[in-house]
């Protein structure tokens, strides 16, 4: 579904995105790991339109929507549940899904928030709560419902766990596995690389802008380095090309 | 007070002098094209440069943009001409003025004088008023104070007629009492190029200016800009008093619109067209906008047939007319700000050219004083955080996270993302104030300090998004953090600048200005202005972010290099433990708030729990 | 105590107009981040637009609705000329930005159109009065403040149950996330200039009834009204913009009414110089919620 071929991306001097490449096929789940600025959200934030990239492509199906700004990406099914979640505070539940699937034409948006409501009760719960109000994990909840509320058919996520307690890691994770047997197809960028891998058909690991392990997830799991290649321990080649797990 | 003799004190008056030529030869060459009516104009000019650089000292040097100048230039106005007009004349206009001011008379000077205190003290009100809600809340609010400052000087100079004449009276001065030579005017014009050039290059005015760039970065640094802010606020107040008073014994009479709106318009266009940032940019702002106005001007009212040309009636009647230079002045600004926001000179200083040509110092080497040489005491400081908690809403940040750092090491703080490493830099250097726990520097409690003081206090550091001083040079930027530490370290020896900007590389570059380096030297000028700050403990968050493999293994020489140079403990953050486990001596790895080991590289390259930090524990069975 | 009460009417009459000129100026403030200098020169143009009007002799019924309309389309074709080069820089620069566009308005009417007054006829209920328990009120005063009570029901449900109000909502709030939604920043912002132009006009009309007439520079009482009302409220804040307008409005009667009469001329100077006091003591106005710098 999804190709990315030698994506670059920089802000000002930086080089953010080294000649990225990935793929996510529909139907997948494709996990994005590696450690903090290893930039990871610069490629989420690239294919989703909000950052124009200096170089590569981006193909959707076959078609290039590399440039695209947010909402043509979003009319061509391409969703990003950002990192820190970014719910507007001072709106309701209800008014965050609203918005969310602003790009959806009105008949067919109530009928959305009625699915989100079935598949995440607790919104249901607080619907007319402002959502300042929600506690982390009800936060992202919101928040992938609110980029579901518009369709789409690849729905990218930016750490869902980030700043939860364990345990509602633990529903993050369980709510990817229910997204995934639903059919859904998830590009997530995770630092919680162990239960991503579980929950991954394949995973990239990116370090300082390039990818530099890729496999599937027990293989990437299984490897006996992932550390090292994760944080650029003492024996890993310093040019980028790390060893394929 | 001013860091360099030759290059703050000797160039900036030859080159004002410079700056005074062009001015003058402006106006040479507008009285040859102009012929008799260049004297009015002329003299306008001259009186407008005046304010206008006065208006340039505050807002080049601060950054914060003021509507209220003309205001204060209003307040000076009055006084002005309350005290120099003849009794006699102000029977007409004021007869029962206040206090008896109306049978008060004295020289144009004294009443200058007394115009520039009284307008000094308003301005250290409001200067109060500016330093607390900049402290607050962002620009907008200290513009809105300002531009309440000129609707209440027009307001109170309508209204309050006993003391003003306001709309219907107003204050005049006799046929044949007011101004006739040029002489006092350019000799105030020289000394306010020289005031303003001075100041810029002064202490306060570099550090204002570094405020102005980024002013968290600033008071990382040690700087608390509130001083000299006020002091621009006063120096730029009394330079406007002046011209003020000029302005109103030149033409003759003051009425409440001579100081209000259209005036206001007219300087801020000058100086946002020349550049804000330099009074070069302020002489040449009045120069051209002064030339443009005029000849709008005359094409507006005199006729289309200018310099023998004749143009076709209809058209131009349609463009020409009354209003025209309103209407070129308002372009003028969207215009600049729209596509030159730095104005014609963008920053550059005529001296400061000057200056870089002639004073050419040699690269100094590398220091030979080593932090060994001097001070047994300092060599051995010790850096003690201990139960630190913050708690943000319902969220625990940090939970009794406690490090310990000596001078001589350099200590590694490790962890995925939002583990609390950033809020844990915050805290020691007062960005964020702890919920529970200390901050020791020896027995120096830091604890809750506002960040300026506690970098005052030997605590510096650099930011993960990088913060310069964008539009000042390399050397402008070390030299900013070097002069505060002189006045708040301990006296003892430590590199130069100079010695400083070498050690780090960034010789050849030292006047480029600091947003034209690479990333990699833009990463290296942090470090060295943090090391100028003279710190006991260097914090740098992230030093390596953005960087490739290659670059942060150079960025390792540079830290420890730049370390033993000042003499100086190092707290490094970063992701990298290629860059960690090559420069650090130990590390602390915090996951979700807490320090969960520590230990030597090895042991925790070694460690389970930390692998589990980064990589995630499994799902429970 | 009749006083008190007739103030008080009076007070929220001005107060109303106040605070439909505040919620427009906030309005653009919240998705640009641009204090709206130039928002005075929307009644500028629907005054002349109002005399055109009045010398082909339509009537207030006619002229009232004309005069929203001229607003809306001026408050849209600024943004598109002038303010849209300018979206995302920063402060200072949308602060010289919009007082240039102020001057450069004013300028061409006064080069285009004329520098003299023009007067056109009030209605005639404006003098009316009537008597309640003895207090006499204006009718122009109830009018006034019931029309802009409808106003600002009618906002109201504009931004709570309307897609575009919602949009205008979440990018005040966060304009990148919005857009993440597929929030078109070109139409919230166009939205958001023609809604701060409707509310220009209604206040634009009940300024031109009471005035009577028009030039050039009547902009520029208004915008200062809207700007200070806004900021009293907190920049940020719809609500306080509107609670901003009543109570200058109300602080301006009031202390008309309380200055001995050689200086009541001062009004507005005492005003603005309690304003100024309250920027050094609250900078953040009354309602706003402050958003912290990120490190």
């Amino acid at each position: 579904m999804l190709e990315v071929e030698r994506l670059t991306t920089r802000y000002g001097s930086i080089s953010a995105l080294r000649s990225v490449s990935i793929s996510v096929g529909a139907g997948e789940v494709i996990g994005i790991i590696g450690s903090n600025g290893a930039g990871k959200t610069t490629l989420l934030n690239t294919v989703a339109g909000l950052l124009k990239p200096a170089g590569g492509r981006v193909e959707l199906d076959g078609s290039d929507v590399t440039g695209w700004t947010p909402d043509r990406m979003l009319q061509a099914g391409v969703a990003l549940v950002p990192e820190h979640r970014r719910i507007f505070t001072d709106l309701t539940v209800a008014e965050n899904l609203r918005i969310g699937g602003v790009t959806v034409p009105t008949r067919e948006r109530s009928s959305l928030l009625d699915e989100m409501v079935e598949l995440f009760p607790v919104l249901g719960a607080r619907h007319q709560t402002s959502a300042g109000y929600l506690s982390g994990g009800e936060a992202q909840q919101l928040a992938i419902a609110r980029a579901l509320m518009s369709k789409p058919r690849l729905l990218m996520m930016d750490e869902p766990s980030l700043g939860l307690a364990p345990v509602l890691v633990e529903v993050v994770f369980d709510l990817l596995a229910t997204l995934r047997d639903r059919g859904r197809t998830l590009l997530v960028v995770e630092q919680n690389a162990t239960r991503m891998l579980e929950v991954a058909d394949r995973a990239y690991v990116l370090r300082s802008g390039e990818v530099v392990a890729s496999g599937t997830g027990p293989e990437l799991a299984a490897s006996e380095n992932l550390f090292d290649t994760f944080v650029g321990g003492r024996d890993s080649s310093s040019n980028g090309q790390g060893a394929q797990a | 007070m001013f860091p360099d003799r030759r290059r703050d004190l000797l160039f900036p008056t030859a080159g004002s002098v410079g700056l005074f030529a062009v001015l003058v030869g402006g106006a040479l060459i507008y009285a040859a094209v102009l012929g008799g009516s260049a004297e009015r104009l002329i003299t306008a000019m001259f009186i407008d440069a005046i304010m206008v650089i006065g208006i340039q000292i505050y807002i080049g040097n601060t950054g914060v943009l003021s509507f209220g100048h003309i205001g204060f230039g209003a307040v000076a106005g009055y006084v002005f001409a309350i005290f120099a007009i003849d009794p006699e004349r102000k029977a007409r206009w004021i007869a029962d003025a206040p206090a008896g001011l109306d049978q008060v008379q004295v020289s144009p000077i004294v009443a200058t004088l007394i115009a520039v205190a009284v307008t000094l003290v308003v301005a250290v009100v409001v200067g109060i008023g500016l330093a607390r809600s900049g402290a607050k809340s962002g620009a907008v609010a200290a513009t809105v104070i300002t531009l309440a400052l000129l609707f209440v000087t027009h307001e109170v100079a309508i209204n309050w007629t006993q003391l003003t004449g306001g709309n219907r009276a107003p204050l005049s001065f006799g046929i044949g009492d007011t101004l006739d030579s040029m002489l006092p005017i350019l000799a105030v014009l020289l000394v306010a190029i020289v005031a303003a050039r001075l100041f810029a290059q002064s202490r306060a005015g570099r550090l204002a200016k570094a405020a102005r760039e980024d002013n968290l970065a600033a008071r990382a640094m040690g700087v608390d800009p509130q001083v000299q802010q006020m002091a621009a606020l006063l120096l730029s107040v009394a330079v406007v008093a002046v011209a003020a008073s000029l302005r109103v014994y030149e033409i003759g009479n003051i009425t409440p619109r001579f100081f209000f709106f259209e005036y206001t318009l007219l300087t801020l266009v000058m100086l946002i067209v020349g550049g804000r940032n330099s009074v070069t940019g302020a002489v040449v702002g009045v120069v051209v906008i002064t030339a443009a106005r005029e000849l709008t001007r005359r094409l507006a009212t005199e006729g289309y047939e200018l310099f023998g040309l004749s143009l076709d009636a209809a058209a131009v009647d349609w463009i020409f007319r009354e209003g025209l230079p309103t209407i070129g002045l308002g372009l003028a600004m969207l215009g600049f700000m729209i596509f030159r926001p730095n104005g014609l000179m963008n920053d550059w200083e005529l001296d400061e050219w000057l200056a870089r040509r002639w004073l050419r110092p040699q690269e100094p080497g590398r220091p030979t004083l080593g932090p060994i040489a001097d001070g047994a005491a300092h060599s051995r400081a010790r850096l003690e955080a201990d139960g630190l908690t913050v708690d943000f809403g319902g969220f625990r940040a940090l939970g009794s996270a406690g490090i310990v750092a000596n001078v001589g090491e350099i200590v590694g703080l490790i962890g995925p993302n939002g583990a609390g490493k950033t809020t844990l830099v915050n805290v020691l250097t007062g960005i964020v104030a702890p919920t529970a726990g200390r901050v020791l520097v020896d027995s120096d409690d830091l604890t809750g300090e506002p960040s300026h003081e506690i970098a005052r206090r030997g605590l510096v550091r650099t930011f993960q998004n990088l913060r310069l001083f964008s539009a000042l040079s390399v050397r402008d930027n070390v030299e900013a953090a070097y002069l505060i530490a002189e006045a708040h370290r301990d006296g003892r020896s430590r590199p130069s600048i100079d010695e400083l900007i070498a050690v780090a590389g960034l010789w050849d570059h030292r006047h480029r200005r600091a947003d034209e380096l690479d990333y990699g030297n833009s990463r290296r000028l942090e470090l060295a202005r943090a090391a100028a700050a003279a710190p006991t403990f260097l914090l740098l968050d992230e030093p390596t972010s953005g960087m490739s493999d290659a670059e942060s293994l150079a960025m390792v020489e540079q830290v420890r290099t730049m370390a033993e140079t000042i003499g100086a403990g190092v707290v490094v953050i970063d992701h990298d433990l290629n860059f960690i486990t090559g420069i650090c001596d130990r590390i602390y790895c915090l996951d979700r708030g807490a320090v969960i080991a520590s230990g030597t590289p090895d042991e925790i390259h070694a460690d389970p729990t930390v692998q589990a930090a980064y990589l995630g524990t499994a799902a429970p069975a | 105590m009749t006083e008190l009460v007739q103030n008080i009417a009076d007070g929220l009459g001005r107060g109303s107009i106040y605070a439909l000129l505040a919620l427009g100026v906030a309005v653009v403030f919240g998705v640009m981040h641009l204090l709206n200098f130039a928002h005075g020169e929307l009644i500028t143009v629907s005054g002349y637009a109002a005399y055109w009007a009045f010398i082909t002799g339509w009537s207030w019924y006619l002229i009232a609705p004309l005069v929203v309309v001229v607003a809306i389309a001026t408050s849209i074709a600024i943004e598109q000329v002038a303010f849209r080069w300018v979206r995302n820089a920063p402060d200072f620069t949308l602060l010289l930005t919009s007082f240039g566009v102020h001057f450069l308005i004013e300028a061409a009417f006064f080069m285009y159109v004329s520098a003299a007054v023009r007067s056109f006829d009030r209605p005639d209920w404006i003098t009316k009065t009537f008597d309640v328990g003895g207090i006499n009120f204006e009718v122009f005063d109830v009018v006034v403040i019931a029309v802009t009570l409808v106003t600002l029901g009618l906002t109201t449900l504009l931004l709570q149950r309307t897609m575009f109000g919602l949009s205008l909502r979440a990018a005040a709030e966060d304009f990148d996330t919005a857009r993440l939604m597929g929030v078109r920043s070109d139409r919230v912002i166009r939205g958001a200039f023609a809604l701060s132009g409707a509310l220009a006009g209604i206040a634009a009309i009940f300024w031109l009834m009471r005035a009577g007439q028009t030039t050039p520079g009547a902009g520029l009482t208004p915008m200062l009204k809207g700007v200070l009302a806004a900021l009293i409220g907190g920049l940020g804040s719809l609500r306080g913009a509107v609670m901003g307008g009543f109570a200058l409005g109300l602080a301006e009667v009031l202390l008309r009414s309380r200055l001995p009469d050689s200086i009541a001329g001062l009004t507005d100077g005492v005003v603005f110089a309690l304003i100024a006091l309250l920027f050094i003591f609250r900078p953040q106005g009354f309602v706003t919620v402050a958003h912290a710098e990120r490190v």
